[in-house]
């Protein structure tokens, strides 16, 4: 009976990781690109009601979840002309602040 | 669609498989080390990594591959 309740429980252990491996192959989470992307679209879209559900269910008041809309090549992007322009303007203005500064110690030491 | 942001999308497409191979090798490894492997680290790491390199198989794949266009499929009953 040992040796049957060992083997009962390898196929209860057994079967719950393979349903755990087959969910994940189910929802597209172990294939190509584009279905791991629309997974984790489908994911963010699900998420901010579930979160407003359970919240609601324990009876805390929470403020409303953000869009997770982030796309990395378009923050890169934006950040990279952030950078540029700033290193185009920086030599005027540390002209302009130069001379404020030089007036400022003028000031201070008339 | 522009053309010159197909690239970006490649990007964005890699980075967001990356982390859903990531966290399902995460929660995979959680899974079989809590019910294989008493509990230990390793599994976790094991899965984790895995996760990461199938991101990355797939990521190479995508950007190496310029011609392929990315189409849904649509069953027809």
């Amino acid at each position: 009976t040992a040796a049957a309740f060992d083997s009962f429980r390898f196929v209860i252990k057994g079967s719950l990781a393979g349903a755990a491996v087959y969910v994940a192959y189910d929802q597209g989470l172990l294939g190509s690109g584009t279905h791991g992307a629309e997974a984790l679209r489908k994911a963010q879209a699900a998420l901010p009601p579930a979160i407003q559900e359970w919240t609601s269910y324990i009876g805390w008041e929470l403020p409303p979840t953000p869009k997770f809309d982030f796309s990395p090549s378009d923050s890169w992007n934006k950040g990279v002309q952030t950078v540029m322009s700033a290193l185009s303007v920086a030599p005027t203005r540390a002209c302009e602040y130069t001379v404020e500064g030089w007036n400022y110690v003028k000031d201070l030491v008339k | 669609m522009a053309s010159e942001g197909e690239l970006g999308r490649k990007w964005d497409r890699c980075m967001a498989d990356s982390v859903v191979k990531l966290g399902a090798g995460f929660g995979l490894g959680i899974v079989f080390s809590v019910i294989f492997f008493k509990r230990k680290t390793w599994p976790i790491a094991f899965g984790s990594g895995m996760g990461l390199g199938m991101a990355y198989s797939n990521c190479q794949h995508d950007f190496q591959s310029p011609y392929l266009l990315h189409g849904k499929f649509v069953k027809v009953s």
